[in-house]
């Protein structure tokens, strides 16, 4: 399992107490961290959770929105003659540059949601494998809440939850909602 | 952007907890009132399911038909303890203030859960989470897995965390 290289606290255009602060001070209210990414389940998930858990409970609720993105490998193997390649630096750095750009545009995007709801958030990025990064990032900012999409694969649907979010109902410490796509948008 | 726009409720939800024998349901249900009352639209639905199983136990224990006695006191017995969850749960609701709604179902648990959250159109489906000894990280609990599956409405999962006070 890929361990998380970094996480890297974004502070999106809000008032709000740093993030880092956040996670060392004692629990003062209630932290909700919503993971997102490229889907439109998990920005109805956040929606959800702004509307239905932030609307009633604005003076001590505090939102994080959090992104995890793809592990950027460091070396590439082309199979030419058995050997390792090293990928040119300007490949390396272009994929990065492509990861980061996605990840500035899934953040905007769910603070565009946040701030339409008049909500403050909190943003923040991980890298590495996204089940474990989003547990690990709920742990370190003491989350008492976290909420995810679920990721309806197709014809699949009842069977078959995203795994992320599968993953994250088994282990994470904190409460876990799961929140699945309204009905009659998904057959 | 239109789903910016979109609202996805009034902010109160129809709310169902499963109630079950083992106490993270009731931790489940203490979590919930505590960190989302007003979320919460009255009455607050509880349910418990009693399953099938035992009787098929007795009818093989027996060798044959068992005892018209045996099972009506067995039926009975498991009336009783569902009762008296249901009992605790609504003291843990009175106690917060909420008002209460209960069903009782017989059946496969995981199935009726989710049955009867889509007859009542529940938004909010709210389960405790089995944590059994040393595979504790691991298992979710066949009931809470089954129904984060196949419920159509968003489920919680409140996971009783044996080393962390609330």
């Amino acid at each position: 399992m890929e361990e998380v290289t970094a996480t890297v606290v974004m502070e999106g255009a809000v008032v709000g107490p740093e993030v880092a602060e956040a996670t060392t001070a004692e629990k003062k209210g209630f932290k909700v961290v919503v993971a997102v990414d490229d889907s439109e389940n998990s920005h109805y998930a956040l929606s959800w959770a702004i509307d239905n858990i932030l609307a009633n409970r604005r003076e001590d609720c505090q939102l994080v929105v959090l992104h995890v993105q793809h592990f950027v490998e460091t070396t590439f193997m082309y199979p030419v003659a058995g050997h390792a390649v090293y990928a040119p630096t300007l490949s390396m750095d272009a994929v990065r540059k492509a990861h980061e750009e996605n990840s500035k545009r899934v953040i905007s995007r769910a603070v565009d949601i946040c701030k339409s709801k008049h909500v403050d958030a909190l943003t923040a990025v991980a890298e590495g494998d996204p089940k474990d990064a989003i547990c690990e990032a709920a742990e370190k900012l003491h989350a008492d809440l976290l909420v995810v999409g679920s990721r309806g694969l197709g014809m699949i649907k009842r069977a078959f939850l995203g795994s992320v979010s599968d993953y994250l109902a088994h282990h994470a410490k904190c409460p876990v909602l799961i929140v699945k796509p309204p009905k009659g948008s998904h057959k | 952007m239109a789903e910016a726009k979109e609202r996805t409720g009034t902010g109160k939800k129809r709310v169902m907890v499963a109630i079950e024998e083992h106490e993270c349901s009731h931790y489940a249900l203490e979590w919930t009132l505590l960190n989302l009352k007003p979320t919460i639209s009255s009455p607050l639905l509880l349910i418990t399911v009693q399953p099938f199983s035992p009787f098929t136990y007795v009818a093989a224990a027996s060798y044959s038909s068992p005892p018209q006695e045996l099972i009506q006191s067995m039926q009975e017995h498991q009336k009783q303890a569902a009762l008296a969850l249901l009992e605790r749960a609504k003291e843990i609701c009175a106690k917060h203030g909420v008002d209460v709604e209960t069903i009782t179902e017989m059946g496969e648990p995981k199935e009726v859960i989710c049955q009867v959250a889509e007859q009542q159109n529940i938004e909010l489906l709210v389960m405790g989470s089995h944590a059994r000894g040393a595979v504790e990280r691991f298992f979710l609990g066949s009931v809470s897995n089954y129904c984060v599956h196949h419920a159509k409405c968003p489920v919680l999962v409140v996971k009783q965390d044996s080393g962390k006070k609330n």
